[in-house]
């Protein structure tokens, strides 16, 4: 057996709404979508995956993991294990199991249905990451549907929602929606009979041999309109599967989309809940999740910061002209791998001998010049801003250069980040998930994890703040 | 130990030269300053050279000090290459005085250059962030106009400095560099003009930065044995005094000071035996307002807090108890990173010679420059003394 015992999910701040499509293009082409969400320039699947994963954490209470799956049908890098940087990020152990799942939208059920198994096979606990941003050409469906949002999920052996039941089917219905290798976008034959029936088939008998009697549907959404059609595969009716639909305001998440609906339905209190992914090719999984307490959940799926049609375009990079020909700060790889404890979990240094708080942790004690090594302590992240700039057009450094022209004008601060017992060491640190002048001195900040820079292709993560909850 | 004095001191022009090369303006620097030497000097007479540099460009990273000492003519002379980012040439100027009262040399050459404009902007802005702590500060998004930023925004939360505080310096600034026949902008500019400017990092606006610049500047340091050999009216380098910081402001106790400033300031006081009140101009590094306001709480001019009121009240203008950057400052005259510290010392050199033309003090005795490098990773301050030849110690 197999339980869901903590739960988080997130969706960036900004949105665009059909409208907005609909000035832009004359129509809009994602059936049953009001709006959708759209990343920030700072943003991919491993940052927003890192969201959900510290929420779910957080709400199971607990802090490690023996097991651990990222799934994304848009794995910011096509090959390279991103659960080392992520289990990284969430400080898990270095020897959990690891798994990255990609290839379909049904990678985040499959990561669940993996958990379970691993389960049943003696692990003790696990951590299933479904995080996802689609990507199609700016002028048709898949594009106009195109969301980004996070879930997470901690499971154990036993918990307040047991996944009772789980069931697959698949069938070949090639050219329903496919991205070939090394493409940067998905795209579809459009044939529009044919995409219905592999949608209709593989759902319907996934879901055939179990016995459930659902309140709830969490469904694949590649649009707002689809999910309906099988209703009555599932012998379900549309209220069902509405009472918890996240396509309508978030658009398609991809692999994240029917692990977000799970989410949102266990938070919402629902007793009995039929998860059924699709993922072109085409296969299914369904699962029957009974609930019989309460479900700790952390959900952070509201944003109201909406934007219009030319800034989307700006935020995700489309209209922008990349990273400039004159270079930027060098940080090799290597050197910035040595950082990553700090990068990603703000880990400070106390001086052996004087007891101050030292970050970076290196070279002399900044009170009393010891040169014993720092004991190693972590900062909660939590901290007030002691002098911060906005940085205007132009004023960027050239490897932000891209990242302004696709954001805007930020906030550079410089933060007294606080340890457990309210001591403070400075760091600085770049303003996110607000706009530049929500940063004043004296202001409460928390960190989170964003992309920082591109350089040589490799993407550097480490902690930016934002406005404290 | 012997005593260093100053016998000449010359630059180029400062701005954006597509005709130049680094080592045209560096030789335009080197011509003003052997012909500034009142009683004449044989070139050949220089025996050791000190170049500060940043090297921008990456055009001559490695030898760029023997790479102009050989073009004009130095042949052989042992050259070094002096680099602490803004201050690279103060602190060579420091290296002369050093080898000149240890009894190493007897006349040296100590200049700097810097050519900024030929690159792409890009290009450009990363050269500029090289000197700032990179790892951390850079990659945090800042610049230098960034980190000067926070350390404005500390400030003004701290004393209630303003932003109308920080503009009188460009308005000071710009009617000095108006004066000064090689500054890259100038021209003057009101108060309005100064507020109007487009933000660069808030609370700076772009009449709150200083230029990027191409141009040299050369002085020439030399010994009390052979001073009289070259003047008649020596200026002495009275007092040297240097500090160095960690180079990121976010690993400094406060940000509202310098402490280098601070040390290098102390230090250079007590070696010359004067303070704040005895002097009668200053050169101080504005690469951006705040940096002056800074310096003079720093540099002991007001107190703690008082710089943005100070500048406000016309202390350091021209007529005023203390003037501060009567060439114009890098403000208005430009800031060639590695030839602004012995530019500021031309400056110096002009005013107790009487040669500063239309912004000629009346009789200076004593004056100080203040060169920094970064946002405050090291800092140079010299303080100099017109003197009769009679008083020269022997």
């Amino acid at each position: 057996m197999s339980a869901i015992v903590g739960v988080g999910a997130y969706a960036p701040r900004f949105r665009i709404s059909a409208e907005a499509f609909e000035e832009a293009w004359g129509r809009f082409d994602a059936a049953g979508v009001n709006g959708k969400v759209v990343p920030a320039a700072d943003e991919d699947q491993l940052t927003m995956g890192y969201e959900a994963a510290t929420r779910a954490l957080e709400a199971a209470n607990v802090g490690a993991v023996d097991w651990l799956a990222f799934a994304s049908t848009t794995p910011p890098m096509a090959e390279e294990d991103l659960t080392a940087r992520l289990g990284a990020m969430l400080d898990l152990p270095e020897d959990v199991g690891r798994h990255v799942l990609t290839g379909s939208t049904r990678a985040g059920t499959r990561g669940i249905v993996a958990a379970a198994d691993a389960l049943a096979g003696g692990i003790s606990r696990a951590l299933v990451v479904a995080a996802d941003a689609p990507r199609g050409e700016p002028d048709g469906e898949i594009d106009h549907a195109a969301g980004a949002g996070a879930a997470a999920f901690v499971l154990e052996a036993d918990g307040p929602a047991r996944i009772v039941d789980v069931a697959e089917h698949a069938s070949p219905y090639p050219g329903s929606r496919f991205r070939g290798t090394g493409e940067s976008t998905t795209d579809g034959l459009g044939v529009t009979r044919y995409d219905r029936r592999a949608f209709r088939e593989t759902v319907g008998a996934a879901v055939d041999g179990l016995s459930v009697d659902p309140d709830a549907v969490a469904i694949q959404a590649p649009d707002g309109k689809l999910p309906y059609r099988a209703a009555g595969d599932l012998g379900v009716d549309a209220e069902t599967i509405a009472s918890v639909a996240t396509v309508h305001e978030l658009g398609d998440l991809g692999a994240a989309s029917v692990p977000v609906t799970l989410a949102r339905a266990l938070a919402d209190g629902h007793g009995s809940i039929l998860a059924v992914a699709y993922g072109s090719g085409a296969g299914a999984d369904a699962l029957v999740v009974e609930v019989d307490g309460p479900v700790s959940t952390a959900l952070a799926l509201d944003g109201d910061d909406p934007l219009g049609y030319a800034e989307y375009l700006r935020q995700r990079g489309v209209v922008t002209a990349g990273p400039p020909s004159g270079g930027g700060a060098y940080v090799s790889v290597p050197t910035w791998r040595r950082s990553i404890p700090q990068r990603y979990r703000l880990e400070a240094g106390r001086c052996p001998d004087c007891g101050a708080l030292a970050f970076p942790p290196e070279g002399a004690c900044p009170a009393c010049g010891s040169r014993e090594p720092f004991e190693p302590t972590t900062l909660t992240g939590e901290g007030t801003i002691e002098a911060v700039t906005t940085i205007s057009q132009g004023g960027a450094p050239p490897e932000f250069s891209d990242l302004q022209s696709r954001a805007g004008d930020y906030a550079a601060a410089i933060v007294a980040f606080e340890d457990e017992g309210g001591e403070t060491v400075s760091a600085p640190a770049m303003g996110t998930d607000a706009e530049a002048d929500a940063f004043a001195v004296g202001d409460r900040v928390e960190a989170t994890i964003r992309r920082i820079y591109t350089q040589e292709g490799v993407t550097r993560y480490g902690f930016k703040i934002r406005p404290a909850e | 130990m012997r005593d260093a004095y100053l016998i000449g001191a010359g630059q180029s022009d400062y701005g954006a030269f597509p005709a130049e090369s680094y080592r045209s303006l560096f030789s335009t620097a080197f011509d003003a300053a052997v012909g500034s030497v009142p009683k004449g000097l044989e070139p050949g007479a220089i025996d050791e050279a000190f170049v500060g540099t940043l090297g921008v460009g990456g055009r001559q990273l490695g030898l760029p000090g023997p790479a102009v000492t050989e073009h004009v003519g130095l042949d052989g002379v042992p050259c070094t290459r002096v680099e602490n980012a803004c201050a690279a040439s103060g602190y060579a100027v420091r290296q002369a005085v050093a080898a000149v009262r240890s009894g190493m040399a007897d006349v040296v050459l100590a200049g700097g250059f810097e050519v900024m404009s030929d690159t792409s902007s890009d290009a450009t802005k990363y050269w500029l962030g090289v000197s700032g702590e990179t790892e951390w500060e850079r990659l945090s998004g800042t610049t230098f106009s960034g980190v000067y930023a926070q350390m404005a925004s500390a400030h003004m939360d701290r004393y209630g400095t303003t932003r109308e505080q920080l503009s009188h310096v460009a308005v000071k600034n710009h009617a000095n560099g108006a004066k000064n026949p090689h500054a890259q902008l100038g021209f003057e500019c009101t108060l309005e003009d100064a507020m109007a400017a487009p933000v660069v990092a808030d609370p700076l606006n772009l009449y709150h930065c200083c230029p990027t610049s191409d141009g040299a500047a050369c002085t020439i340091v030399a010994s009390e044995d052979v001073v009289d050999a070259y003047t008649d009216e020596p200026i002495r380098i009275a007092g040297v005094g240097a500090g160095s910081d960690r180079v990121g402001l976010f690993q400094r106790e406060e940000y509202t000071t310098v402490p280098a400033s601070e040390r290098a300031g102390e230090s250079a006081y007590e070696e010359a035996g004067v303070g704040p009140d005895e002097l009668d101009f200053a050169e101080v590094h504005d690469c951006f307002a705040i940096a002056e306001l800074l310096a003079y709480e720093d540099l002991g001019f007001c107190e703690r807090g008082e710089a943005g009121e100070f500048v406000a009240s016309g202390a350091t203008g021209p007529d005023g108890r203390l003037p501060v950057n009567t060439s114009g400052g890098l403000k208005s005259k430009g800031h060639p990173i590695g030839a602004t510290g012995a530019g500021q010392i031309v400056e110096a050199y002009k005013q107790l010679s009487g040669d500063a033309g239309d912004r000629q003090l009346p009789d200076p005795r004593c004056g100080l420059t203040h060169n920094v490098g970064g946002s405050g990773g090291a800092a140079v301050v010299h303080v100099f003394e017109r003197q009769p030849i009679e008083e020269v110690a022997r």
